[in-house]
């Protein structure tokens, strides 16, 4: 039944499970964009953001279904509040805010299309949303424009990269080692290779 | 004895912590919510300060970088101006940047509050039976969670079959490159294990819906209304620095 | 779908209507065309060769396959009279109770009470209800109350089993299905479990797969037995099919309890028990002295001594003078992440030797397995000597690559010619029988073949000049232990030295000249595996059960003339 809406009990594990893996992996990046921070200056925020949105792109492309890239997100920031993230409860909009942007473009494509650029896209989609967050949030209309431009563009290209490029190949990968049997990836593979 | 409370009774008081640390854009208030929540974790939790200054350091990092970006790039601050005369630390592009420094370590503290005081098993029954959380969503979190510790021995696990075909005895700390070929067989294995435990939790009678018992759930207690009053009180007693 | 529908019968539990299952990307029928009833209040054991489509079968029983293991499943199955499909995997819960045979697919990973609590909870029982029944099954299998709060995971493989059995038993279910549930128990604990599993309400239905037939084989009302090609091969009581079909059996690679080869002896001596014994107590029974008469001992006890000897190791120990491979000084063992469990251990294996290491569940072989190996740092003590390979005890662990083939070629040294590579890994392929399954993902072979890979890649080369194998019987078929012990034996020849960590102490003894039995804390004792296994005191202590084939040497002391 690939064309379910409803996720089954396998696919919201899945969903949960990545969360947590990327919550790990998600509390190192914050280490070296920390450290990356102190050496480089503020701007790094920017250049390293995109990473904080591969969870969504894999869940999403493995899964194929509505909701996968919010849920994902949300719940990676979740375990990370229950790691002890150093940003906190706020986490949870922070997550939210971004998988949002992923999924509009996910939605956008009613959830047939999980290729290359599609993720790219969906990348650049977090990318606008988190931007528009933080602006709110730290006070963005304060600085000075030339700024602001430079910390978008960095932001949507890391969102792309980072991302969306990123999590493309994370999922093929994954797809090698063939623990997506059976998963919406799976029955569109073999259906384009049919 | 903050463990023995109901873990939706933290989640409230937490909540009502952050959206005031949120609104009081008030360098004073959140200094004064790191305190009151460093010493009810000292004096109601264990928590020794030792652990709580190391909890601090990332958030204070986290923190200065906000600093650093209003001091550096607020449009009002003509930086240099300002470095030939008067004192840094009366511009306002500084004392914008010390908010959010604090109110950085603010919202860290009050969610490391909610990561010490809470057991992520009782967090989930709490969802189940007061928040009508669906059983199915309930236990792929409570998977999710069990996972994270699991990983780590997992992780040895590869490392010490990869070094056995290498030939040589692990290292006892594994290099950067080594953590980055272990990412993609981590992923393999807990997707592998997601669908695992879907057969199991399945086989085991895990229904989308109908009745179930959920054993060890929290209750509500006369002390979890005490704890949320004094909670909500205290926070408001940090609110006196806004006056 | 069958053509004509039948009328479900009401005193069939489960039925399979010419049922066969094709995985994805695979061009032969895991099970071939499978017609087969369960009656209600029958215990079923189902034997096959590793590979042969058992556990498939069982899984397709509530639907878990196609519903929740791809695969297409043609044929019809019945539940209780109404179709699988009918329903979903989960449905069914609450009449059937099924244990998979990797323990980590049964349990979820949750500290041992709540796991147990699971099935109950999801059948709305009332908490005080349920903390009853968990205390009660956790007493049956023999769990200290002390583990309630324990995670799963951080248990011994044996452990792991014991709690998946609890958390299976406490359903009290009218079917109950068990796949391999002993393979990782020692020879105590699997005693215990085998009564459990097999007494009780006789209302109750049972479908077993195993290997380990001894203690179980004696309840079982009837066998079923697949043949390589996933079909029925033969079926019927276990003492008319063991006797009778015994060559086919064999040819099939399936085990046989241990009195079976013991009847085919005295059967040959023309002297074998009237009815079909299945334990070696009912084959000599007509021939204790004082039963029989001394001539009808004398006939036998040639075919006796014959049987016993091929339980005598045929390597000898090594002398004392050989090298010294590798040794523990003064060791102190961990698992990884856990705490010390021995300590003060010396161990020393010389060159040429095969040493079993015996004893029981959570004892600390594995940990001492692998700080032997090198593998796992010593907390305290030294090791001296070269790093050895090791075979984990669950076979998936040990696995890094992507196919069948790519593991054993990633096992050789990097150094070797392309065209030797190959050529060892076909070898290998064709002597462990993967050669059709080259291109299978490790993960997606039965236990048997995967216990197989493992040890395939573990031997393919000479590298290691001390190998330790972690249970490496476990889910090997008849066939599959043949080729383990020919095995270990020529790698033996080539001066190699083995230490075998099992359960088994028929293997044991059949291997091994010298063994150690760990236990309480560090090792109880290191001697020759025939003077360990005569001493009734230490196997007790140890949470052994003298092995089988005992009882025959037994009777040769008592019946011998005086
Ligand atoms: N997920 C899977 N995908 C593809 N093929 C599979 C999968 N699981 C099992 N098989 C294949 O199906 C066949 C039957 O496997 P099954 O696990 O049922 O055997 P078994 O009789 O239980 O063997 P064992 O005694 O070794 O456990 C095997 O050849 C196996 O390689
Ligand atoms: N991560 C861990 N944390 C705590 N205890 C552990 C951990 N890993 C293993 N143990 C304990 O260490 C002991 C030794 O485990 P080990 O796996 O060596 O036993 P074993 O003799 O191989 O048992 P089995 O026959 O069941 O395989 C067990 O009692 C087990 O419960
Ligand atoms: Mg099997
Ligand atoms: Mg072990």
């Amino acid at each position: 039944m690939p064309n379910s809406r409803i996720w089954t009990l396998r696919e919201t594990l899945i969903v949960a499970v990545l969360g947590a893996v990327f919550a790990v992996l998600y509390l190192g990046w914050v280490q070296v964009w920390l450290i990356a921070q102190a050496l480089f200056g503020s701007l790094t925020m920017d250049v390293v953001m995109g990473f904080w949105f591969v969870a969504s792109m894999v869940a999403a492309a493995i899964i194929r279904k509505p909701g996968v890239a919010f849920a994902a997100e949300v719940l990676s920031a979740g375990v990370q509040i229950l790691l002890g993230s150093p940003a906190g409860l706020m986490l949870l909009v922070t997550g939210a805010v971004q998988g949002a942007g992923a999924e509009l473009v996910f939605a956008a494509t009613r959830w047939r299309n999980y290729s290359l650029p599609v993720m790219m896209a969906a990348g650049v989609g977090a990318a606008i949303f988190s931007f528009a967050y933080t602006w709110v949030r730290f006070d963005y209309g304060a600085l000075q424009p030339g700024i602001l431009i430079a910390m978008f563009t960095l932001r949507c290209v890391s969102g792309a990269l980072l991302g969306g490029w990123m999590g493309h190949v994370i999922v093929q990968a994954l797809y090698k080692t063939g623990a997506l049997a059976g998963l919406a990836i799976d029955h569109d593979k073999r259906a384009a290779a049919a | 004895m903050l463990k023995a409370r109901h873990p939706l009774a933290i989640l409230f008081v937490c909540i009502v912590a952050l959206v005031a640390s949120i609104l009081a854009f008030n360098a004073l208030f959140q200094i004064a919510l790191i305190a009151l929540v460093c010493v009810a974790l000292v004096a109601f939790n264990r928590t020794s300060p030792l652990v709580l200054g190391a909890l601090m350091l990332p958030f204070a990092l986290f923190g200065f970088g906000f600093l650093t970006t209003s001091v550096f790039f607020r449009q009002e601050s003509d930086f240099a101006v300002k470095m030939a005369g008067e004192a840094l630390l009366q511009s306002s592009g500084f004392s914008a940047g010390l908010v959010l420094f604090f109110r950085a370590i603010a919202c860290g503290m009050v969610s490391a509050f909610f990561a010490l005081t809470t057991d992520p098993g009782a967090f989930v029954r709490a969802l189940m039976v007061s928040a009508k959380l669906p059983p199915r969503i309930g236990y792929s979190l409570f998977a999710a969670m069990q996972l994270v510790p699991d990983l780590a021995a997992e992780a040895q696990q590869m490392r010490i079959a990869h070094a056995m075909k290498a030939g040589r005895p692990p290292r006892r700390i594994p290099g950067p490159v080594q953590v980055f070929r272990l990412v993609i067989p981590l992923l393999a294995y807990a997707v592998r294990r997601a669908g695992r435990t879907a057969i199991a939790l399945e086989a085991r009678g895990l229904s989308p819906k109908g009745p179930r018992t959920v054993l060890n759930a929290p209750r509500f207690r006369r002390g979890d209304g005490v704890f949320v009053i004094i909670g909500l009180a205290a926070i408001g007693l940090c609110g006196v620095t806004l006056l | 779908m069958t053509s004509e529908p039948q009328q479900p019968d009401p005193a069939l539990v489960a039925q399979w209507r010419e049922v066969s299952v094709h995985y994805p990307f695979t061009t032969t029928s895991a099970v071939g065309s499978v017609d087969l009833s369960i009656n209600r209040g029958e215990r079923v054991l189902l034997l096959g060769p590793s590979g042969s489509g058992k556990s498939t079968l069982l899984l397709t029983l509530t639907g878990l396959v196609p519903e929740s293991i791809p695969a297409k499943v043609d044929g019809e199955i019945l539940l209780f009279g109404e179709r699988v499909a009918a329903r979903k995997p989960w449905a069914w819960a609450a009449r059937v109770a099924q244990y998979f045979q990797d323990a980590d697919q049964t349990l979820t990973g949750m500290r041992v009470e709540d796991e147990i609590a699971f099935a109950l909870e999801n059948r709305a029982i009332p908490p005080a209800v349920i903390a009853e029944k968990v205390a009660r099954a956790m007493r049956r299998v023999g769990l200290p109350d002390a583990w309630r709060k324990r995670r799963s995971s951080t248990l011994s493989g044996g452990e792991k089993q014991l709690v998946a059995l609890a958390a299976t038993l406490v359903q009290e279910a009218e079917f109950f299905i068990a796949d391999e549930p002993t393979a990782h128990l020692a020879p105590e604990a699997a005693h215990r479990l085998h009564a459990l599993l097999t007494h009780g309400d006789p209302e109750r239905s049972i479908l077993i797969v195993d290997h380990r037939l001894e203690g179980l084989i004696e309840f079982i009302d009837r066998l079923i037995v697949l043949g390589r090609d996933g079909t029925i091969v033969a079926e019927g009581h276990p003492r008319i099919v063991f006797r009778e079909r015994r060559d086919l059996l064999m040819a099939q690679g399936i085990w046989c309890p241990v009195a079976s080869a013991l009847d085919g002896r005295l059967e040959e001596a023309d002297i074998a028990p009237p009815t079909a014994p299945l334990s070696i107590a009912e084959a000599l029974a007509h021939l204790e002295p004082g039963v029989a008469s001394p001539s009808q001992i004398a006939q036998a006890r040639p075919a006796v001594q014959a049987f016993v000897e091929a339980y005598a190791p045929r390597v000898a120990a090594p002398s004392r003078q050989s090298p010294m491979l590798t040794q523990l000084i003064e060791a102190d063992c961990a698992p990884s992440l856990g705490p010390v469990v021995l300590r003060h251990v010396n161990l020393s294996i010389w060159e040429g030797e095969i040493l079993g290491i015996l004893g029981a569940n959570g004892a600390g072989k594995s940990t001492l397995g692998l700080c032997l190996s090198g593998l796992l740092p010593l907390k305290a003590g030294k090791r001296k000597g070269a790093p050895a390979g090791y075979a984990f005890q669950r076979p998936e662990n040990q696995f890094t690559a992507g196919t069948v083939q790519e593991e054993l070629l990633t096992a050789l040294p990097d150094d070797m010619p392309a065209a030797l590579k190959s050529n060892r890994v076909a070898e290998m392929l064709a002597r462990w029988e993967l050669a059709s399954l080259e291109s299978r993902h490790p993960f997606e072979l039965s236990q048997g073949q995967k216990r197989r890979l493992a040890l395939a890649a573990l031997t393919v080369s000479d590298r290691w000049p001390l190998l330790v194998l972690d249970e490496p019987t476990a889910g090997l078929d008849a066939w599959g232990v043949a080729r383990l012990i020919e095995q270990i034996e020529s790698l033996h020849d080539t001066g190699r030295a083995i230490a075998v960590i099992t359960h088994d102490l028929d293997f044991a003894s059949r291997l091994c000249p010298r063994s150690i039995v760990v236990g309480e804390g560090g090792i109880l004792a290191d001697g020759p595996t025939q003077d360990l296994m005569d001493d009734a005191a230490l196997l007790r202590r140890a949470g052994l059960v003298e092995s089988a084939h005992r009882q025959a040497v037994r009777w040769l002391r008592r019946s011998a003339p005086c």
